[in-house]
């Protein structure tokens, strides 16, 4: 039983041995590609979700994300993502009436300023016109669900969403 | 009588040629990993190449002479600790012009992702298949470099070869704190209420939880002592500026001033959630450290050296290390009698502890040229990039 128990150990230990060599050439990419096929998805609170819409505008577009719902304790509050891009093609103030929830009617006035530098803070402000999402007086950045930041080529508006009662 | 001779025996030099011959296969696996660097058009990365690649083969042909495994491993975790902040700052400072990530690279899934958060995704991926980290899965543009897969997947596979050998082998952050333990002569404070012992396992479980409820990954957030040294998230009101000074009061006391005092790795023995997490995968690891109690007198010259607290008098009595041991060595070249030594599961304790060492060595050291080989590349590339 000792020497069964030995000749295990050992086969184990070389087949660790082995492993490792394996590891650069074959284990690693294997487990890399394993969970990438997870079907895992990055927080939506980060991503924004995914895009439902896209509203053509003059020269630029809008994308209108899925609405984001924060899990259990999470200290965000619901919000709709939206993209204008490319940033290229945004005249210096943008002031648009978005309609979100695609009904045919305007949900949000949204507006603000694309500075040249592309490192400038933007600030925006949002007039609901729906009371189903809430007003933004020139806000920045100060938390996930209420923002408007520069991310590549589009300028990112969340508007968050009123809390039902 | 026959007993010392055989520890004479163990500890004895290996002549320079048999130790040649023993580092041969680390010396090719250590060109293999870094060849395909050879032949491009940056010198500094070239020279940094071949610089690591010799640096990580001397080391390994110094533990083939010696014998010694935990002094010659010491230099390569220090310097690894040490050439990390200044590979990883200098690539995001080049990135993004700051240490801080602001909230719009979060957004992007630019955040770099190191192997720390993963037992706190694990409970709300397995729940809602979301992973509760601003990082990319793939690989990506900007500071994520290949993305959460492939950290995943690295760790994973080293995990599988080495287990909690993780924290002596692999892990850059680990080695912060190891430099700074090596540089005092004597501990200063030699009396550690072993209770710590459990504030990992404390940590991880509180951390695991919080970022379930939270949904976010609270270590990182919150907690972690090394966003000092690496990134952190851009300071935007007075919450991010109380997490910014709980990473920097953590990073002094924990990797800098209670090391120094007790030459021990605190941050890991009593404050690491992922070193807890690692501490499951010695159970399916086939290397451990046993202690030969047919030659322990003993002197606990073992547990005054280890640097993570993980031998006690009743583990010594017991002939184990416990459950948090890295596999690091330190006990092995201490004990003056080659009690303590290399085990492989399965065979008896005081059967060829050398070759139970040299398997696991070759397969430890195999992971460690592998990654962190190219961190310490990565950090030498960017100080040689100023002369060359």
């Amino acid at each position: 039983m000792k020497a069964l128990a030995a000749r295990l150990g050992y086969t184990a230990a070389g087949a660790t041995v082995f492993a490792a060599v394996l590891v650069p050439f074959f284990l690693y990419g294997t487990f890399t590609k394993g969970f990438s096929s997870l079907g895992l998805h990055v927080d939506e609170v980060y991503s924004g979700g995914p895009t439902i819409r896209t509203i053509q505008a003059a020269g630029y577009t809008i994308d209108i994300h899925r609405q984001v719902s924060p899990h259990m304790l999470q200290s965000e509050r619901p919000f709709v993502q939206l993209d204008w891009k490319p940033v290229s093609a945004l005249p210096p103030h943008v002031s648009d009436v978005v309609d979100i929830d695609g009904d045919g009617r305007p949900d949000v006035l949204v507006t603000f300023d694309v500075p040249k530098d592309a490192k400038a803070v933007l600030h925006v402000n949002v007039e609901p016109l729906n009371p189903r999402y809430e007003a933004m007086r020139n806000v920045a950045k100060p938390r996930f669900s209420e923002l408007i930041v520069r991310v590549d080529d589009a300028v990112l508006v969340r508007v968050p969403v009123a809390s039902r009662r | 009588m026959a007993n010392s001779a055989q520890v004479l025996e163990t500890r004895e030099p290996r002549s320079v040629g048999r130790s040649l011959l023993l580092t041969l296969p680390m010396a090719v696996w250590s060109v293999l990993m870094f060849s395909p660097s050879f032949g491009r058009a940056n010198l500094a990365l070239v020279i940094a190449m071949i610089l690591t690649a010799a640096f990580m083969t001397v080391l390994f042909f110094m533990m083939m002479r010696t014998r010694r495994t935990y002094r010659w491993r010491r230099w390569f975790f220090a310097v690894l600790g040490l050439l990390f902040p200044v590979g990883f700052i200098h690539e995001v400072v080049a990135l993004r012009g700051s240490m801080a990530i602001p909230i719009e690279e979060m957004i992007a899934g630019r955040t770099p992702f190191c192997f720390i958060p993963i037992p706190l995704l694990i409970l709300p991926a397995a729940l809602t298949k979301t992973l509760v980290f601003p990082g990319h899965i793939l690989a990506h543009a900007g500071a994520s470099g290949s993305g959460m897969a492939a950290m995943a997947g690295i760790w994973l596979a080293i995990t599988i070869v080495v287990g909690k050998g993780w924290c002596s082998y692999a892990c850059f952050f680990g080695g912060i704190e190891e430099g700074v333990a090596a540089l005092p002569a004597k501990p200063k404070l030699k009396r550690l209420d072993p209770r710590w012992r459990y504030g990992p396992w404390a940590v991880l479980l509180a951390m695991v939880l919080l970022s379930l409820a939270l949904f976010e990954p609270a270590y990182c957030m919150w907690l972690c002592p090394f966003k000092a040294v690496s990134e952190y998230v851009a300071a935007r009101n007075t919450v991010g500026l109380i997490q910014n000074g709980i990473f920097i009061f953590l990073f002094a006391g924990l990797v800098i001033v209670l090391p120094l005092l007790t030459k021990k790795r605190t941050q890991c023995s009593f404050f690491c959630p992922f070193g807890a997490f690692q501490s499951i995968f010695n159970k399916t690891s086939v290397f451990d450290v046993k202690i030969d109690r047919t030659r322990c007198t003993p002197c606990v010259l073992c547990e005054k050296s280890c640097p993570t607290l993980s031998l006690t008098q009743k583990s010594i009595a017991k002939g184990e290390t416990l459950m948090s041991c890295m596999k690091c060595g330190a006990c092995v070249d201490a004990c003056p009698r080659d009690a303590a030594v290399w085990h492989i599961r399965g065979t008896d304790v005081a059967l060829k502890p050398e070759r139970a060492r040299l398997m696991f060595l070759y397969a430890a050291w195999a992971m460690a040229v592998m990654f962190g080989g190219s961190v310490i590349a990565d950090g030498l590339q960017t100080i040689l990039h100023v002369f060359v």
